[in-house]
């Protein structure tokens, strides 16, 4: 399948998805992984009810994404890749499920160190797996829908962790 | 009396039961929960949770969200229970304004199922009802 958009998105699939995303990309699919409905009847159901028919929508763990997108054909349906946490991202990643870039959606965090936007807050424990992703090459961009400003995450870190260490 | 807990992206709910009181005067065991971009999904559901808790006086509670699939209406699928919670999707203005009206005397099925249908039914198209007119 054709990668069109890696998200994480404490939401998974929302308004934000169904009518912002998916007709701004003219997605075909979606990708939710994500442990917690991977092994959940009920949000499962009420995922699939709330998707239009005509969009194919996949749920798997995140250990079982690099094999359930493998042997797929790149020229294939667009598709949008979903993650419910940062953690999950980056151990897709690990695991061999290759993205360039990664979007960042809703993320809330109780111990956040790091408030990027008023919808991305990240944590120590993320911090840290957006910095290895950044590391990796991974361009990673905060936007909720498509015709918001995009802000790079490299810049605002960069900013927010002047007195620390340069770690990026 | 069955409670009501209105839930909806950003004011529209509120605004909604301001219209409605506006019409039809204060509205009773009617509570609104915005969800906007600065809250979490777990504050949230704490949030709708305690609302519930708070308003089922034994008849139990009618959520009415703006959209199915957006957030509002998936954390209150997470609260669904047989004669406990119903979730109806798709609020608009006559449904609140009926919600007085029928609430006493039905079961929390039966309300849920009334209100969707009578949300359903105050949708119109002016030009076709013109038409049948004409016709008629």
């Amino acid at each position: 399948m054709n990668v069109v958009l890696v998200r994480v998105d404490n939401r998974l699939i929302h308004g934000q998805i169904l009518d912002a995303w998916v007709p701004f990309l003219q997605a075909e699919g979606i990708v939710v992984a994500d442990d917690g409905v991977a092994s959940d009847f009920f949000r499962e159901t009420v995922i699939r009810m709330a998707v239009p028919r005509e969009i194919e929508v996949t749920i798997c763990s995140v250990a079982d994404l690099p094999k359930s997108l493998s042997g797929e054909r790149t020229d294939g349906p667009k598709t949008i890749v979903l993650f419910g946490d940062v953690g999950a991202a980056a151990r897709a990643h690990r695991a061999g499920f290759r993205f360039d870039r990664l979007n960042l959606g809703n993320i809330y965090s109780e111990e956040c160190v790091v408030h990027c936007t008023p919808s991305v807050q990240l944590d120590r424990r993320e911090l840290e797996d957006v910095l290895s992703l950044l590391r990796a090459g991974v361009v990673i961009d905060l936007k909720r829908v498509p015709t918001d400003n995009p802000h790079d995450l490299r810049s605002i870190l960069q900013k927010a962790l002047s007195g620390e260490e340069n770690r990026l | 009396m069955i409670g009501v807990l209105v839930t909806t992206h950003g004011n529209l709910g509120i605004e909604l039961i301001k219209a409605a009181e506006l019409i039809k005067g204060p509205m009773k065991g009617v509570v609104h929960i915005s969800v906007d971009q600065n809250k979490g999904v777990e504050d949230l559901k704490k949030e709708i949770g305690t609302a519930i808790k708070k308003m089922d006086h034994g008849k139990g509670i009618l959520i009415l969200t703006d959209l199915f699939g957006g957030t509002p209406s998936n954390i209150s699928l997470s609260f669904l229970k047989e004669g406990k919670v119903e979730v109806v999707t798709g609020v608009n203005l006559p449904m609140l304004l009926k919600l007085p009206d029928v609430r006493e005397g039905m079961t929390l099925k039966e309300f849920a199922q009334f209100i969707k249908d009578y949300g359903i039914r105050n949708i119109s198209l002016a030009t076709e009802i013109l038409n049948k007119k004409a016709a008629g």
